[in-house]
């Protein structure tokens, strides 16, 4: 059973952070030292975290990506979370998760339209 | 199935997608069994070690679901009502597995002791939950 990876591209100013659609955990807790990695190898003002992929999201899965998001922070970066599925919306708010601070985007484009308001001067909103 | 080694999670998620889909639960329905079985399943990898995952279908009059069983001989939970508070844990984790599992599921029934391990059987019945 081949495990997947996360994708990590550098789009203009935007790291745009694609994750598997059922990661193992080892491969969500590459999230933080990949994105880390890739935030201090690029001059980028943030990342796009894409979950349109992604089937499933428990409590590990999202006390990761809080715990990344908070960490590009930080660094002085941003990060918006773009895509997610509804039922996996449903789930992870009737589970409890807490994702609320998070930036977040219906998909990929709205995100990088965000990014893009923000070179009008603007911060990502 | 045994949960014995981390990408046994992936294995237990897989396992459940499969049989709730196979039962004829919607997409939002399978992931919350899912969802469910990925906490309870990282519980018996975190806490006790190694364990098992059992499931089946299930039928109740003109009811049809599933069951799903979480059994490890592990430490027990010794503080079995706190832990079923949302926030409680006694590791790292965000303490949301337990009373997560439950609000994802229709049923869930807990047998637990200190030192003589945990089993946890959660149900989910189709139509029951408005998916």
């Amino acid at each position: 059973m081949k495990s997947e990876n996360i994708s990590v591209i550098k789009i203009r100013d935007v790291l745009m952070v694609t994750m598997p659609a059922d990661p193992e955990d080892e491969t969500v807790s590459g999230l933080q030292s990949q994105t880390l990695e890739a935030m201090a190898q690029n001059e980028v003002r943030g990342l796009i975290l894409d979950l349109s992929r992604v089937e499933s999201l428990d409590s590990y899965f999202a006390r990761t990506v809080t715990e990344t998001a908070r960490m590009v922070t930080l660094m002085g970066g941003e990060t918006i979370i773009a895509g997610m599925r509804p039922p996996v919306a449903i789930t992870a708010t009737q589970l409890g998760l807490k994702l609320g601070a998070l930036r977040t985007a219906l998909n990929v484009d709205a995100a990088l339209t965000m990014v893009g308001e923000t070179k009008a001067g603007k911060r990502w909103q | 199935m045994p949960i014995c080694v981390e990408s046994d999670i992936v294995s237990a998620r897989r396992a459940v997608r499969e049989a709730a889909t196979h039962a004829g639960f919607g997409t939002t329905d399978v992931t919350r069994l899912v969802t469910a079985a990925s906490e309870l399943a990282r519980n018996i990898y975190k806490y006790a070690g190694t364990g098992n995952m059992i499931w089946r279908e299930i039928r109740s009059g003109e009811l049809h679901g599933i069951e799903i069983r979480f059994v490890d001989s592990g430490p027990g939970i010794v503080d079995l009502e706190a832990a079923m508070v949302a926030g409680y844990s006694t590791t790292d984790g965000l303490g949301m597995g337990l009373p997560g599992a439950k609000r994802l599921t229709d049923e869930m029934e807990v047998t637990t002791a200190p030192g003589k391990g945990t089993s946890i059987t959660v149900r989910k019945w189709l139509g029951a939950s408005g998916s």
